[in-house]
C-alpha cells in the first residue's frame, strides 16, 4: 500500500512536469505578442524591450525555459503582466471564490445525482419516476451548460427578482473570511451554485442508475430480500455496489467538469479562477495562466489519485500492488 | 470460547453482556419449533409477449413439522420457481394462485412489510448459486449479522457472536466471518450461506439447489454437512435437486415435478422403490447404482425427447409424447390424481404400474420412443 502510494506520488510529479513542459511552449510558439495589451498606451520600442526583459521573454526558448522550471520549483511563479503583482495574489482570492462554487456544487452535484439515480433504478421498470427521470436527466445533459445558466437568471432574477443576476456581492463592506460569512454572499452563491449542481447531476442520476438497475437482478439481491430487511436496506446494497463504476468515472469527470465551471462563472460573472484563466489567454497574460493550468493540472492529478485509493476502500476485491 | 475475532486487533473476549445477550437469544431461538407447510393448488403464471403460460400449474404437497420434503425433475421443470414464490421472490407481475399454508398462515400474496416477518424467521433458503449469491462489498459476518439484527432486538456485537456460531456449526473458522466473498473456495461459500440461513434457526428450510455449483466431494461433504446439522436442530426442509440418490439419503417424502406439475408425490422409499408414474420410473433409471455382487452392470437409460413448449402446452399428459406406455387417451385427456396407498401420481395408467416398471428397466423400451417432441 506504501509502495504504491510511493509510486503513484512519483508518477503524479512526473505528470505535473510533464504539464507545465507542454504548457511553456505552447504559450511560447502562439504567435502573439503579450506586449500589445499595453501598446495603445503608447509604449515606445525601448520601453517595450525593457518590459520584455524583465518579464523574462528575451533570451533563447531553453535559457527561459530553464529559468521557468527553476521559479517553478520553489514556488514561483512571476509576476502577472497585467496586473503587475506577484501570480499567487491575483489567483488566491479568485481560487477561493471558485472553490465556494465548485465544492459544495461538485459535491451535491454527485451525492443527489447518485440519491436520485438510486430511486429512478430501483422504481418499478417503465413506470412514471423511471421514465420522467431518465427523460430529465438526458435532457439537462444534453442541453450546455450556459443555456442552463441563463435559464436560472432568467426565471429567477430577471422574470422572479429573487436572486441577484451577477457578482459575489458588495466588495470592500467587509474584508478577509468574514466577507463570506454574510447572508449577501449567500444571496449570491444560490444561482451559480445551483447551476452547478444542475449541470453535475445527470450523468451521476444515469450512471447510477444503470448500475442499479443492473444489479437489482444480480442473485445477492435477491438473498438479501429473502433475509427480510427492509426495502430500503436492499436498495442500499444494490446501490453500493452500484458505486465502483460511479467512482472510477466520477473524479477523471471532474476536469471536464471544471471546464464547464469556467462557462458557469462567466454566465454569472462570478469572479472565480476559471474566469480569469479565460481572460489570461486572451490577454497573453503568460504567468497567470501557467500558473492557472498548473493548478488545474494538480488538481485533476491528485482527484485520480484519490479516485483510486477510494476505489480500494469502496471494493475489497481491490488489491494494491 | 465465543470471542470476537478481528485480524486488525487480534482476538478479545466477547464482554459479559455480549454473552448473556447471546444466551438469551440461543434460547429463544432453539425453542422454535419446526413448521409445517402445506401448498394447495399452487400456479405460477408469467405474461411474455407470446402469451401467457403457466411455470407452475396445480402443484400440492404437504411438509409435516420436522421432516424433509424432496422435489426433484429435471432443470426448468419448475421445481426452484415454486420455493422462489413460496420465498416471495417471484418477479413482479408473476400470477401466482393457489395456497401455501406456513402453520397455519396463508404466506402468498403477503404484503412487503407481513413477508419481512416471515422471511428468514420463519423460512429461510439456501440459495442455488452461493458463488454469486453474497453481496461482493461486505464481509461474509456483516451480511449474516445482517439477516440477524433485521429481526431480532439484539446488538451488533451480540449479533455477530450469533454468527460466530453458525460458523462454528458449518465448520468455519470464526476469523474468516471478517474476510469478503472473493476469498472465499466455492464450497465455503456454500457453508457460509448455509450458516447464514440458520441463523435465526428459522422453522422451515428452503434448500434450493444446495450443491449444484460444487465438484461431487464437496457436494457430499455439503450434503452430510446439511444432514448433520437437520439432525441437531429438527427444522423442516424443502430439498430441491435433480439428484435422486440425495433425496433418497435425506428426504421422507418425495416430490416429482414435470413440466410444471407434480408427476407423483409419496414416501421416498415407496415412491423409488416402485414408482407409479412412467417418468419417476425414467428418471430413475437415468441414474447410477452400484451393481450387486455378480449381478450384470446397469447400463444408464435416458429419457429420450425433450421437455414439452409451456407456452403451448399439450392437451392431455405433458408426459405423454415422451412416454414409452402412452397411450390414445394420455395425449388426450389430462391424468387424474391417483392415489395408491400413500403414493399419489397423475397417470392415467397407474394400475398398469408394476408391468410398466418391469418393462421400463429394459434400454429397449426407451429406444423406441423417438422424435417425440
Amino acid at each position: 500500500m506504501r509502495a504504491y502510494i510511493f509510486r503513484r506520488l512519483a508518477q503524479s510529479v512526473l505528470v505535473v512536469w510533464a504539464v507545465t513542459t507542454i504548457m511553456f511552449f505552447m504559450f511560447r510558439v502562439m504567435p502573439a505578442d503579450p506586449t500589445a495589451i499595453l501598446l495603445e498606451r503608447g509604449l515606445t520600442d525601448e520601453a517595450r524591450q525593457a518590459l520584455l526583459e524583465q518579464w523574462g521573454l528575451t533570451g533563447s526558448l531553453w535559457d527561459q525555459y530553464i529559468a521557468y522550471l527553476g521559479n517553478i520549483l520553489t514556488g514561483d511563479f512571476g509576476s502577472s503582466f497585467l496586473y503587475r503583482k506577484p501570480v499567487w495574489e491575483v489567483l488566491t482570492p479568485l481560487i477561493i471564490n471558485t472553490l465556494w462554487i465548485a465544492v459544495p456544487g461538485l459535491l451535491l452535484g454527485a451525492a443527489l445525482g447518485a440519491a436520485i439515480g438510486t430511486a429512478v433504478g430501483w422504481a418499478k421498470r417503465g413506470g412514471k419516476l423511471e421514465r420522467s427521470g431518465i427523460f430529465l436527466a438526458t435532457i439537462i445533459r444534453g442541453v450546455p451548460n450556459f443555456v442552463i445558466g441563463i435559464a436560472l437568471l432568467t426565471i429567477f432574477s430577471s422574470t422572479l427578482g429573487w436572486f441577484p443576476s451577477f457578482g459575489m456581492g458588495d466588495p470592500g463592506e467587509t474584508t478577509g473570511f468574514a466577507r463570506y460569512m454574510t447572508l449577501d454572499f449567500l444571496h449570491h452563491l444560490a444561482l451559480p451554485l445551483i447551476a452547478v449542481i444542475i449541470y453535475f447531476m445527470p450523468e451521476n442520476l444515469l450512471l447510477m442508475r444503470s448500475g442499479v438497475v443492473e444489479n437489482r437482478t444480480e442473485d445477492y439481491i435477491e438473498l438479501v430480500r429473502a433475509k427480510g430487511v427492509p426495502q430500503r436496506r436492499v436498495a442500499w446494497h444494490a446501490a453500493r455496489n452500484s458505486m465502483l463504476p460511479l467512482i472510477t468515472w466520477l473524479f477523471p469527470a471532474l476536469a471536464e467538469t471544471i471546464a464547464g465551471i469556467v462557462v458557469i462563472e462567466i454566465v454569472f460573472s462570478w469572479p472565480g479562477v476559471g474566469r480569469e484563466l479565460v481572460l489570461a489567454v486572451t490577454r497573453q497574460d503568460y504567468p497567470l495562466a501557467q500558473a492557472a493550468f498548473f493548478l488545474l493540472a494538480v488538481m485533476i492529478v491528485i482527484a485520480n489519485l484519490a479516485a483510486d485509493l477510494i476505489y480500494g476502500k469502496l471494493d475489497p476485491r481491490v488489491v494494491y500492488k | 470460547m465465543v470471542a470476537v475475532a478481528s485480524p486488525r486487533f487480534g482476538q478479545r473476549p466477547a464482554s459479559p453482556a455480549t454473552l448473556a445477550e447471546l444466551e438469551k437469544l440461543t434460547e429463544r431461538l432453539a425453542r422454535k419449533p419446526a413448521a409445517h407447510l402445506l401448498v394447495d393448488g399452487l400456479s405460477i403464471g408469467y405474461s411474455t409477449l407470446r402469451g401467457r403460460f403457466h411455470a407452475v400449474e396445480d402443484v400440492s404437497f404437504e411438509v409435516p413439522a420436522g421432516t424433509n420434503l424432496g422435489l426433484v425433475g429435471e432443470s426448468g421443470c419448475g421445481k426452484s420457481t415454486v420455493v422462489k414464490t413460496l420465498m416471495g421472490l417471484q418477479p413482479e407481475a408473476t400470477q401466482v394462485s393457489g395456497r401455501a399454508l406456513l402453520d397455519g398462515q396463508n404466506i402468498l400474496g403477503l404484503d412487503e412489510t407481513a413477508l419481512r416477518d416471515v422471511r428468514w424467521k420463519r423460512m429461510s433458503l439456501i440459495t442455488q448459486s452461493a458463488m454469486n449469491s453474497l453481496d461482493p462489498v461486505y464481509c461474509i459476518g456483516d451480511q449474516i449479522s445482517e439477516a440477524i439484527l433485521a429481526h431480532e432486538p439484539v446488538s451488533k456485537a451480540t449479533a455477530w457472536a450469533r454468527a460466530e456460531q453458525m460458523f462454528a456449526l458449518v465448520g468455519l473458522p470464526a476469523g474468516r466471518l471478517y474476510e469478503f466473498p472473493h476469498m472465499f473456495s466455492g464450497g465455503m461459500r456454500q457453508r457460509a450461506v448455509i450458516a447464514m440461513a440458520l441463523a435465526l434457526n428459522a422453522g422451515l428450510l428452503l434448500a434450493d439447489e444446495p450443491t449444484t455449483a460444487l465438484d461431487p466431494i464437496m457436494q457430499s461433504q455439503i450434503m452430510t454437512r446439511i444432514r448433520g446439522i437437520h439432525a441437531h436442530l429438527r427444522c423442516s426442509m424443502i430439498l430441491v435437486t435433480h439428484d435422486i440418490a440425495v433425496v433418497a439419503e435425506t428426504c421422507e417424502n418425495i416430490v416429482v415435478m414435470y413440466a410444471g406439475k407434480v408427476a407423483e408425490s409419496g414416501p421416498t422409499a415407496e415412491v423409488l422403490e416402485s414408482p407409479l408414474h412412467p417418468y419417476t420410473m425414467g428418471l430413475k433409471n437415468a441414474f447410477p447404482r452400484l451393481p450387486e455382487r455378480g449381478a450384470p452392470r446397469q447400463p444408464l437409460i435416458s429419457i429420450p425427447g425433450v421437455v414439452p413448449n409451456l407456452l403451448l402446452p399439450p392437451a392431455g399428459c405433458r408426459f405423454a409424447s415422451r412416454c414409452p406406455f402412452a397411450t390414445e387417451v394420455c395425449h388426450r385427456v389430462t391424468p387424474p390424481v391417483v392415489q395408491v396407498g400413500a403414493q399419489r401420481a397423475a397417470c392415467h395408467h397407474t394400475d398398469r404400474a408394476a408391468e410398466f416398471r418391469v418393462a421400463a428397466a429394459r434400454p429397449e423400451t426407451w429406444r423406441t420412443m423417438r422424435g417425440a417432441v
